[in-house]
């Protein structure tokens, strides 16, 4: 029986495992294709961009040296090789290799999302657990509040953000600092419209769960109010946010592009639209595999995190994971 | 991405008290055949630039209550400097050459010669220079007792080595390169003498040797690995390199051993500042709020909306320094139908209301242009009486030239073809204003019947679209100091696309005489025959509405009015922070 249990959650980790390695895969053979679909010519982008006066030599040198003389299929053999030996090759535009690149990059996105991430759950557990059960008026505003709040673009919302903060009021810089001040704005602009989303899917939840069976008895108990909402309608009604943070988390880092750039924040995010803007096939395709792997790892934790909070019973094999 | 500059002629500030005028007359400016330039008229030269620098640093700011009159300059503190243009891949600006690098390093390089306000070549690292009869060879004697910035002494030989730097293909200079196109060889005179040996004359070397992208390296530090060298060239400049976190910050400190201003610098000695943060904050509105809130002394990419705010603000200060070289204009393709028939090109530009569209969208921060080169450019000719928006003329030239039916649209035909004009719009190099400055253009053409066909393109979709010859009108700037920018735009060798499918002649014109008078205009080393050279040409080129004039190109600074002393360059409007202190 134990010997079962062990296999059976190898097998679950060897399928985890094997569709992670799918995904990058797949993420890394998009982004190559995509990329060449942009017009113009890489070795151009190697030689200072477009527009450059270089001359045919000089062309012929860096695609050889580059390896764009090739056929595209050997081209992708190629790349595909490299990124399996954890090779993110050398960028066309900036004169380094891709890796330090991206982790040098990676760790202001990594704090601006999760920071973002806990900003947006403690304002959504607020306004869930402040409108829930506190009868209809309540649950309208804060449901249209997290509408709206879910409805906001990040650009328009930074915008107003630095008009009123930093311009009518002077508190908070428009601009990332040594310190952190310069990260309220930006974290404050990202955590907002999640906020909204995260709110709306805890509300409904918790709704349900508040109606449901096991909260009568413990009502029956004589559980507080309190005690039945933080203890036993809240784990329940936060399975579905968690589920959805993984979700979240991708979704703040293409947040963080827009953010970055108003914020003028080193990042991923200024990254990518710098490589995308110059055509850096290298260093695009190596930030999305860096955030395709992050995106794979937030997915397991949130994983573990629903089993911790779930308070059903564990069952044998793989679980409640989705 | 800014195109390829080459030689230079501005005047920093476009809105100077017409009390500050430059003592030396125009004639001065190209050394004439059978005239050494000798070292005492350099001199001369060098004192009259000094004084009139004067003038001009204190009145360098166009709006908000001038201060620095009466201040007395203040050594210490960090400015800030945001800079919207995309952040140099490679600080050395030998490798490439594009204007964002110019604008940084502006301030750690420097280059042999410069010019004064009004376009004069002045002395910088180069005391005075000579040239031969014959126009083929000249001699530049350096300043005495400069160093670069790693102990490295100037001598002839370093200027050498910056010579074989940028000449050497390995390098990438594509900027520096062409403008050495005629120099052929170099020899160390003496320590202190460099003799260039040309091919033929270039009457544009002095304009092209002021220029950023031909500043003089150290040469110990240009036989590190490029890689090193772009991350922190070394130079004799105020500021130097100490380091640049990428997508951050380039941190410069200054060079307390300075000894080589140019000749029109307010003072002599060490910059007053201690550093420079140089940050790139690409978003106009976030650079602006910036300012606004006191994180940022300077910002440059000011664009109208925040240029027509900061006029009305009393602690911002508005420094308008346009481009030398072409104005912005809509070049026609004459290389085929519509626009190889003159009267179809002609009822275009009659038929396009620039003035009132200009006026609204730039909020008052563009004045109209009527001439191919940049208003800085004192060779310049302005030609207003052939731009006229006169919409009957239009009409009546297009019935003449046989488009004289309409469609049920309100396009004109001819034999079954609409009159349609394919104009792809490059969103890296026009500006919002300019983009919405087009869809005005493309609105009244319309009504004489013109289909105006815009179509917003990145960077290298605009240079395909380009390469493949699919367009009748584009707009792309053109930034080099100085008139021989026409030839690079105008002469027919430029149809010919280089081997990256670069080319420069959009207009695609196509004259022999044109050809002939430009060739002329480069090898003369008389100022009197360069001008009139000069003027044919632009006289052909307006003439057979070849360009739709827009402009100059725009170049807004905008500075905390607690910064003082700031200057944009003459040569191509950088910014020079050598004589700026701050107030508070």
């Amino acid at each position: 029986m134990a010997d079962q249990l062990t296999r059976a959650r190898l097998g679950g980790l060897g399928r985890r495992l094997a569709g992670a390695v799918f995904v990058l895969w797949a993420v890394a053979t998009v982004t190559f294709f995509a990329v060449r679909l942009i017009p113009g010519d890489p070795a151009e982008a190697i030689l200072g961009g477009p527009g450059s006066q270089t001359s045919a030599e000089a062309l012929a040198a860096v695609r050889a040296e580059y390896g764009l003389d090739q056929p595209l299929s050997l081209q992708y053999l190629h790349q595909l090789g490299r990124l399996a030996t954890g090779d993110l090759g050398r960028s066309y535009a900036l004169n380094m290799d891709v890796g330090p690149l991206v982790l040098s990059q990676l760790g202001g996105t990594l704090v601006l999302a999760l920071l973002s991430l806990t900003v947006a759950w403690l304002i959504a557990l607020l306004l869930a657990t402040w409108s829930t059960g506190r009868g209809r008026l309540a649950r309208q505003i804060g449901s249209g509040l997290e509408i709206v709040a879910a409805a906001l673009p990040h650009f328009w919302l930074a915008t107003t953000l630095i008009v009123v903060f930093s311009i009518w009021w002077g508190v908070l810089p428009p601009i990332s600092t040594a310190d952190a001040r310069g990260l309220v704005l930006p974290v404050v602009t990202l955590a907002i419209p999640l906020a909204g989303f995260l709110g709306q899917v805890m509300r409904e939840s918790l709704t349900a769960a508040l109606e449901s069976p096991f909260v009568l008895s413990a009502r029956a108990r004589g559980e507080s109010e309190r005690g039945v909402l933080w203890r036993h309608a809240l784990r329940h009604a936060a399975l579905p946010a968690i589920g959805l943070s993984g979700w979240a988390f991708g979704s703040l880092i293409s947040g963080a592009v827009v953010v970055e750039t108003i914020f003028a924040r080193p990042g991923l995010g200024r990254t990518l639209l710098n490589a995308v803007t110059v055509r850096d096939v290298p260093v695009v395709i190596g930030v999305v595999m860096i955030v395709a792997l992050v995106y794979i790892l937030m997915t397991v934790l949130t994983d573990l995190a629903s089993r911790l909070a779930d308070p059903r019973p564990m069952s044998t094999g793989t679980g409640a994971g989705a | 991405m800014m195109a390829h500059p080459s030689a230079a002629s501005p005047r920093a500030v476009s809105s100077l008290p017409s009390t500050v005028t430059f003592p030396v007359k125009r004639d001065l400016r190209m050394p004439r055949p059978g005239i050494l330039r000798s070292a005492p008229r350099s001199a001369t030269l060098a004192v009259l630039a000094g004084t009139a620098a004067i003038g001009l640093a204190l009145t360098g700011c166009t709006s908000a209550a001038p201060t620095g009159d009466s201040a007395t300059p203040v050594a210490g503190g960090t400015l800030t400097y945001a800079s919207g243009d995309a952040e140099p891949t490679c600080l050395d600006p030998h490798v490439g050459g594009n204007y964002p690098q110019a604008l940084v390093s502006g301030q750690f390089l420097e280059s042999l010669v410069s010019l004064n306000s009004d376009g004069e070549v002045i002395p910088w690292l180069a005391d005075s220079w000579t040239v031969s009869d014959d126009g083929l060879t000249w001699e530049f004697t350096l300043k005495d007792g400069v160093t670069f910035t790693d102990g490295t002494p100037l001598d002839a030989a370093a200027v050498q080595a910056n010579i074989a730097h940028l000449q050497d293909p390995a390098t990438g200079s594509s900027t520096g390169y062409l403008a050495l196109a005629k120099v052929t060889g170099t020899e160390a005179v003496s320590d202190s003498v460099v003799r260039l040996t040309l091919a033929q004359p270039d009457s544009a070397l002095l304009e092209s040797l002021s220029q950023p992208w031909l500043a003089i390296e150290s040469p110990t530090a240009l036989e590190r690995s490029q890689d090193e060298n772009c991350a922190a060239p070394v130079g004799t400049g105020p500021f130097i390199v100490d380091s640049w976190v990428k997508q951050n910050a380039i941190t410069l400190v200054r060079n307390d051993d300075y000894t080589s201003p140019p000749a029109d610098a307010e003072h002599e000695g060490p910059a007053y500042l201690d550093s420079i943060t140089w940050r790139f904050i690409p978003d106009s509105a976030s650079r602006y709020a910036a300012l606004q809130a006191g994180e940022v002394d300077v910002i440059d990419n000011a664009q109208p909306d925040t240029i027509s705010q900061a006029e009305a603000s009393d602690t911002i200060v508005h420094l308008d320094a346009p481009r030398p070289g072409a104005s912005n204009r809509i070049e026609l393709n004459s290389g085929k139908a519509p626009f190889n028939d003159a009267a179809v090109r002609e009822a275009f530009i009659r038929s396009a209301n620039v003035d009132d569209a200009v006026a609204t969208l730039f909020q008052g921060s563009a004045e109209r242009s009527y001439s191919a080169l940049s208003s800085v450019e004192p060779l310049g000719i302005s030609r207003p009486d052939l731009f006229d928006y006169d919409p009957d003329a239009a009409a009546a030239l297009l019935d003449e030239a046989g488009w004289s039916e309409k469609d049920s649209d309100g396009y004109r035909v001819k034999d079954g073809v609409r009159l349609t004009v394919v104009f792809p719009v490059s969103t890296n190099q026009s500006i919002p204003a300019e983009q919405s400055l087009f869809e005005q253009i493309q609105a009244t053409a319309k009504e004489t019947g013109f289909d105006v066909q815009l179509t917003k393109l990145d960077l290298s979709s605009w240079y395909t679209a380009l390469g493949s010859n699919a367009y009748d009108a584009v707009s792309a700037p053109y930034t080099k100091v100085g008139p021989d920018v026409l030839r690079i735009l105008f002469d027919s060798a430029g149809i010919t696309p280089a081997p990256s499918g670069y080319f420069a002649n959009h207009a695609q014109l196509n004259d022999p005489e044109l050809d002939s008078l430009l060739a002329q205009a480069n090898a003369t080393n008389d100022a009197d025959t360069r001008a009139a050279l000069y003027a044919d040409a632009q006289d052909i080129v307006l003439e057979g509405f070849y360009i739709l004039p827009l402009y100059d190109q725009q170049n807004h600074f905008l500075l905390s009015s607690a910064v003082e002393g700031a200057r944009a360059m003459p040569t191509v409007s950088t910014p020079a922070f050598y004589d700026a202190w701050l107030t508070s």
